[in-house]
């Protein structure tokens, strides 16, 4: 009989303790109940989601919640796409929505640039960076050591044959997680229609830029004069393409005599 | 209680007889959220939170209920109930009350509901009868200490050893095991001091 009483006593007061636990938190859960604004999860839903970081933000969760609140704006972020950007900022009470752009490495050097010195050491284009500005000669090359390859959350970067980082159009969000990690700055973005891009990033003449990698830009001006609708002009010794006019004729990406207009796919 | 009684009991529950490196208890979280030293300054101070506060409740319960009724062989479930529905019930509080609190340890807060640490560090201190009140409070909050002191310190040697050109086989996992058993080594040495 004692011991029948021993289980009770034991059961009894377990129970005892776990219902009166029970009973302060969902006291608690209605006091101390936190009131979300509704649109921050519609807002939420409508992001793109893919977490990437891109906006300076934790997580897609913690942008809605600042677009909401008006402390950032939705052209901060890139992944989402147009039409849910438009929903967003109706339901937000207008703003920009911008057009859709994709990144794009503004080089194609590679083995055709040329090595300052033989890098012997340890890690990624960040770390061969810090010794002396990196492996090339260009101080616009790609160090082609995959800093850009390992951070992007969408697999939308290769290292191609030529030794040169590749954007793949298709897989890439423009989330410009990539465009913070490049050492050398010339990961950029281009509208998402565009045809061509201009694949160096070296603002400098003819020899000096022979001397250096033979696909850079010598700024020779023939696309300048070769484009049959004045959609490139000469800027500090590198062609920049105004996209508002640019057809996609190809006719300069077939007379650059070092092939350095590329065709954007 | 004098003054040299509570530095000897801090003494022995940070350095001596640290949760972590001399008591192997709460490896979970020392291994698994010291990649970063934000993070593991967070947790660190999660559990130093909840273990100080549960040692409180579980000193209470098990002194006016599991006692007198000489069930003291529950302690460990009666124990578990306290710290998972204080650890919901602190969460739910600091989210109304301190949402910046909330945003610095509100990751960490589920993730030690039922921590062998903080059960571990309650249950030993709480169930040796020879302790008085503060005496346990002392105790778990020197262990909480303990825990913060061990996680961040592991936390700087793996941002250091993230960057060293190790071997592969070496690479993440062995090296933080290998640095954590190098400062296990080190405070092995306290071992004794304040016998």
């Amino acid at each position: 009989m004692e011991n029948v009483l021993n289980i009770v006593i034991a059961v009894g007061i377990m129970v005892a303790l776990a219902v009166i636990f029970a009973f302060v938190l969902i006291l608690c859960g209605h006091l101390f109940v936190v009131k979300r604004d509704k649109k921050i999860e519609e807002v939420q839903n409508l992001l793109a989601g893919s977490n990437c970081g891109g906006c300076g933000k934790a997580g897609c969760a913690q942008f809605a919640e600042s677009l909401v609140k008006g402390e950032s704006v939705v052209t901060d972020c890139n992944p989402t796409s147009v039409a849910n950007k438009k929903k967003i900022a109706d339901l937000l009470g207008g703003g920009e929505v911008g057009e859709e752009t994709v990144a794009v490495v503004f080089c194609n050097g590679g083995d055709a640039a040329i090595d300052k010195f033989s890098y012997q050491g340890y890690g990624d284009c960040i770390a061969c960076n810090s010794v002396s500005g990196g492996i090339k000669a260009c101080p616009t090359g790609c160090i082609g050591k995959k800093s850009c390859v390992n951070v992007c959350p969408h697999d939308a970067l290769i290292m191609n044959d030529e030794g040169y980082a590749h954007v793949i159009k298709d897989k890439c969000t423009s989330c410009g997680v990539c465009i913070e990690t490049c050492p050398k700055i010339i990961i950029g973005r281009i509208p998402k229609k565009a045809p061509v891009y201009i694949a160096c990033s070296l603002h400098c003449k003819g020899k000096e830029v022979k001397d250096l990698c033979t696909h850079g830009c010598i700024a020779c001006n023939i696309c300048v004069r070769s484009c049959p609708n004045q959609a490139i002009t000469m800027e500090n010794d590198l062609p920049v393409i105004d996209y508002t006019k640019c057809t996609g004729c190809m006719t300069c990406v077939q007379k650059c005599p070092t092939k350095c207009i590329k065709v954007h796919e | 209680m004098n003054f040299m009684s509570i530095i000897s009991i801090l003494f022995t529950a940070i350095i001596s007889q640290n949760i972590v490196l001399s008591r192997t208890l709460g490896i979970c979280p020392y291994l698994g959220v010291s990649k970063k030293i934000s993070s593991a300054t967070g947790m660190g101070f999660a559990v130093l939170f909840v273990l100080t506060i549960s040692s409180i409740f579980c000193w209470g319960i098990y002194n006016l209920i599991l006692v007198p009724l000489h069930i003291t062989y529950l302690d460990t479930m009666a124990f578990i109930l306290v710290i998972a529905g204080l650890v919901q019930l602190i969460e739910i509080v600091i989210k109304k009350v301190s949402p910046t609190l909330h945003s610095a340890l509100g990751v960490y807060l589920p993730l030690i509901t039922t921590n062998c640490a903080i059960l571990g560090g309650v249950n030993t201190t709480v169930t040796a009868n020879a302790l008085s009140f503060l005496e346990t409070f002392i105790t778990c909050v020197g262990t909480g200490f303990g825990f913060l002191l061990a996680i961040v310190i592991l936390a700087c040697v793996r941002v250091k050893a993230d960057n060293v050109p190790a071997p592969k086989a070496f690479k993440g996992f062995p090296l933080t095991l290998i640095s954590a058993g190098i400062i296990a080594l080190a405070f092995a040495g306290f071992a004794g001091v304040l016998a």
